[in-house]
Formats: C-alpha cells, structure tokens, sequence
C-alpha cells in the first residue's frame, strides 16, 4: 500500500487555512445598523428615505424639498426621554414635508400619512348617490360593478385595483354591455393596487400598441442616481374583446397610484374622454422597509413619467372639467355620471 | 488482483475487522458508489438590503443527499461528488413583528483530485490510507428566495446563481476499539460565475413585466460574492449500517448592484449511508 507524503499534505492544508482565514476575516458584507433608541430610529429613517427616496430632486424644484436642512430641522426635536407616541408624531411630521401618499410610518397603533391630495379637495363623489345608479341588479366581475343605464350607456363602477382582475373578467363584461351606446367607467376614489391589473383593463381600450411613459428607478444611493428612462407600452389585448365605442373615465382627486396610471394610460386611447376632477396622482412605485424599533416604512422608490416625461407624481389633468353640483345632490343625482351620459349622447 | 472478490480474502488487513463493519464485497473502486442522506436544524441569520436594512433570525431545516464515487480519471486518483443542499429557514426581526421565509435549492457536480491511493469512496476498504486530502472544482447552480410577510412592491427576493467552485476536502479514519471511524471535513468557495440580481432600486415589475434589462445578471467572484461552505461529518459504523453524523457551517454573501446579502447557516445534521455497487 503507498502512502501519500504527509509533509505535502500538511503543506496544502496550510495553504487551505490561510487562504480561508484571509477571506472570512477580509470581506464580511455588512450593512450599518442604528441602535433601537429615539435618536437611531430617526437617523434610520432619515437615511433610508435619503438613500431610496426617489423624488428629491423633482420635491425640491416644485416644493423646496431640502432633505439635508430638513435633517437638521428635525433632529433638535428628538430626545430619548420622549414617548414612542411623541417619536411618532415627529417622524410623521418629517415625511409630510414630501407631500407624497405613497410615503407611510406604520406603527401597531397608528398608520402616519400625508392625504392632502385629496383631503384638501372637493370630494366629487357621493356614494349614496352614485349606488342609486347601480341599482340591485348590477354584476360584478373581479370587482367591476357593471350596470346598463335607461340610455342604453353602460356604466362601471371600479373602486380599485387590489381585486384580480383578468382579461376573461373584462372581456365578459363587455360582452354583457356591447350593445351599449358608449361606456363610461367610474374610478373616482379609487386609490391604486396592481399596476398590471390596471394595464389590463385599460389594454382593452386601444387597437395598438401605445407608448404611454417612461419608467426610472435608482441604481444607487445618490439622490441623483437613476436608471436611463425605459419606455412603458400598453399592448392591446391579445384575448377578449376590445371596446370599439366612446369611452368616458369619472376621476377625482382621490384617484390615486395606479388607478392614476391607469387614467394615464386611457387618456392616450382612442374615443377616450378623462371626465371631472384632476386626479391625485402618486406616480412613484413604493417599496417597504423597516426601523429598528419595527416600524414599517413605505416610501416612493421608482419614477413613471407621462409619453412626454413630465411627472404625474401630483395628478393629471381631465380633458372636461366637472364639477358636482349642489343643486344635484338635492336631487340625488350625480352631476360627473349626468354629463358624462349627456357627453356620450351627443358623441356617438 | 481480482475485479471481484469477497471482501476480506484477498486482503489480510482486512482480516482483522469485525464482520459489522463491512458493507459491501466488492473492490473495484471505480463500480462502488456512496450514497448519504442527512437532514439537520440549527441556525440562520438572513440580511437582504432589497427587503430591509436588518439581520432576521430564526431557524432552520436542511436536507443534503451527496453521491460519491472513484472515476478512473487520472489512474483512478479522481472522485466524483453530486450534491443536493436544500434548506428552508423561517426568520423574524429584532422586534419580531415581521416574518421571514428564506430557502433555496442547490445542486453541485464536483471532481476531486485525492493525494490518497486507492479507494476513498468507501474508507472501510483497506485499500485505503487512513488520511486523505482532496483538491477540486464543482460546478453549482442554486435556486432560491427570500420573502417578508408584508405586502408591497418588494416582499420577496430571488436568488439565482451558478458558479465554479474550489473545494477541498480532508478525511482522516480514526480507528477506536475494534471500530473505524471516518472524519471528514469539507470546504467549498465560490470562485466565477453569474447570478442574479434586480438593480438597487428596481421592481421586479420592471425587470419581468416591462423586460427592462438593467446589470440583472451580474459576473460574480470572491470579490463581490465572498462565500464559504463549511462540512465536517463523522461517520459512525454501527452493525451492518453506517451513521453519519456532522455539522454545516454556510456563510453565503453577495454585494451586487449596491445591494448587500448574506446568509449565515449553522446546522447539526444527522443521516445515514449506503454502499452501492455499480455493474
């Protein structure tokens, strides 16, 4: 029986362990941690919105967003004898100066948010009045409440974008309303959910493929470091049917995320009408993190521009204003559903 | 020498085993093949800057099932591992408001160089020296994901690679009482290859939905994936079957794209093997 030599083998594990003990002791990846005090929680916060916030630039040419002084600013009011309440309170207040609803503070006792985009506005939306047109027999697919009106118009109710809905749910729906004049699809309060789900009810609007923005994310923790703008296309529906007649969307400012996306894209279809208010906007896709203390936070992380890269981040405009009348509210009727019917008879 | 014979007649060392420790009767070194099957717990600490910027930590299960066996490469100096490493880990944050699923899939094919002549694949022969080391590459390909359980644009990662990787092993049969058991310690370490990774601040919307490619598939090296696998086992021959009994230390590390990984596994594993010969 040969044996092996020893000293060769002894020679080999020693390289082995060298070379080992060089790499543990050399390249652990790490990320910096804050302590779980009032103060680490703040500087938590702070650098997590400064490294993946995505519209610090754009906040500061509109609104004079200074992350930096805004920093300095909120920093003097954090000390370690305040109460989780307090603490709560104040990072709240630091992430309203984004004026984003998209950027959230989550906390077993309270959900921090900046909803001005459409607390400050007229709602243009009454749902005791808007039910009365839906009457008892309306159907639902996937959450589209759909109904044909007296006029021969059809009328849908989507109230979000969080159901799952698919091409086959769309496609019946219009079966059921093809014999209808004209279409007119109410989004009014509706606060987003899936991207695709809107991408796949409006892709039964167009006949071809649409250009209808760009998309930008971060590819560092700059404040300037994005991605090259990538086009965004809708394509037409490959299954189902396509809608061939006039169209009217109901949007008002609690039109939010991707039910904002979604009117961004049915303005650019063919037959199309953005009727009402101007929507909320939100066009920053968000992502989660965390704080040391296990406060969930959300925040803005990638850019969807309009087909002409303007932002829509604060809403877009609709090519018909209205607005909801008082005298109609009397009279228990809607004035956005109103004018859309009467807009949809005189556009056939 | 004969292809074939009855283990121990040809052999006068082998004489003086006791009948329980052998497994198989025949020694052709290149025809036997070892299977090993064991499954452990222990530890895991995950961290996925994508998904957040803090440890989670929990436990784990693993499963490993490892093929061995002597090829005639190299006047039959070169053996063959095939290695399937499976482990599921459930994780919380500090605060333990959040929970964490991590898991993958990996499988290697590897060849090994051994300074030892004679068959390693199954110690018990005395064809065997009682200390071995070898050197070689594998090849590995691993699957696998890391979830959070809130909703969001962001509450799963998946991991994807496939590497070459050096590896080395060392094995040492350690006679006590009338019993020989065999030590062994193994370590692998990522050298080249490619893996996945979405960029710093890009969905997975945009990556799979829109197919907009950006340094998704990124060359990795110890430089920006700087991993070890660490296994030490012992086998325990107890009658006619053989225990296997060991632990795992993974530390699995990646900084792709601006975005910083690392899984670190401790397990206490337990298995059994077996003796095949191949016709």
């Amino acid at each position: 029986m040969k044996l092996f030599s020893i000293s060769k083998n002894r020679m080999l594990i020693n390289l082995l362990m060298v070379a080992l003990s060089l790499l543990s002791f050399s390249s652990c990846v790490k990320e910096d941690y804050y302590d779980n005090s009032k103060l680490g929680n703040y500087e938590a916060l702070w650098r997590i919105m400064n490294e993946h916030y995505c519209f610090f630039d754009y906040k500061k040419d509109v609104l004079g967003v200074d992350w930096d002084e805004i920093h300095a600013r909120y920093a003097y009011k954090i000390h370690e004898r305040m109460t989780d309440d307090q603490l709560f309170e104040v990072l709240c207040e630091m992430l309203a100066e984004l004026q984003d609803g998209h950027v959230n503070l989550s906390a077993a006792f309270d959900f921090g948010r900046n909803w001005s985009f459409y607390e400050d506005y007229p709602e243009n939306y009454n749902d005791s009045i808007a039910k009365l047109y839906l009457g008892h027999g309306y159907r639902i697919a996937s959450g589209l409440k759909y109904v044909v009106l007296p006029d021969n118009i059809g009328y849908v109710r989507c109230e979000s974008f969080e159901d799952g809905i698919g091409d086959g749910n769309v496609s019946a729906m219009l079966h059921s309303l093809a014999t209808c004049n004209g279409l007119i699809i109410d989004v009014r309060g509706n606060g987003g959910g899936a991207l695709t789900k809107a991408k796949t009810l409006a892709s039964h609007f167009t006949n071809e493929k649409l250009l209808v923005g760009y998309v930008s994310h971060k590819t560092g923790k700059g404040r300037s470091d994005f991605s090259s703008p990538k086009p965004e296309y809708l394509e037409p529906a490959s299954d189902g049917i396509r809608w061939q007649k006039p169209v009217v969307v109901l949007t008002n400012r609690a039109v939010y995320s991707s039910a904002n996306d979604f009117v961004k894209c049915m303005k650019l279809c063919p037959k199309v009408t953005v009727m009402g208010d101007r929507t909320g906007g939100g066009s920053g896709m968000p992502f989660n993190s965390e704080l040391p203390n296990g406060w969930s936070v959300r925040y803005s992380a990638v850019v969807y521009y309009d087909q002409e890269m303007n932002h829509t981040e604060f809403g877009i405009d609709p090519d018909i204003v209205v607005e909801m009348s008082g005298t109609d509210l009397v009279q228990k009727k809607d004035t956005y559903i109103e004018r859309a019917r009467e807009y949809l008879k005189n556009n056939r | 020498m004969p292809n074939l014979c009855v283990y121990g007649q040809e052999n006068s060392e082998a004489k003086a085993l006791p009948m329980d420790t052998l497994n198989c009767f025949c020694v052709e070194p290149n025809k036997e093949v070892l299977h090993s099957s064991m499954v452990g717990a222990g530890s895991s600490t995950v961290l996925d800057t994508y998904l957040s910027p803090y440890d989670y930590i929990g436990t784990e299960i693993r499963l490993q099932r490892e093929t061995m066996r002597m090829t005639k490469l190299w006047q039959g100096r070169v053996s063959n591992q095939s290695f399937i490493d499976f482990n599921v880990a459930i994780n919380e944050n500090r605060t333990g408001n959040h929970t964490e699923y991590a898991g993958g899939i990996r499988y290697s094919q590897g060849w090994f160089y051994n300074f030892a002549e004679g068959n390693v694949v199954n110690p018990l022969e005395r064809s065997a020296s009682s200390l071995n080391v070898a050197a070689g590459v594998a090849a590995s390909g691993y699957l696998g994901a890391v979830c959070i359980d809130r909703s969001g644009n962001n509450p799963a990662q998946a991991k994807m690679e496939m590497m070459l990787d050096a590896s080395g092993m060392v094995t040492y049969e350690m006679p006590i009482a009338r019993h020989r058991f065999l030590w062994r310690y193994q370590v692998s370490v990522p050298l080249v290859g490619v893996a996945f990774s979405p960029n710093y601040g890009q969905s997975y919307y945009e990556a799979f939905y829109l197919g907009d490619y950006d340094r998704n598939v990124v060359f990795a090296h110890p430089g920006n994936m700087p991993s070890m696998r660490h296994r030490l086992t012992l086998d325990v021959p107890i009658k006619r079957y053989t225990i296997r009994v060991g632990c795992v230390a993974q530390f699995n590390q990646s900084m792709f794209n601006h975005l910083k990984y690392h899984s670190y596994s401790y397990d206490f594993m337990i298995g059994f093997n077996k003796y095949f010969y191949r016709r």
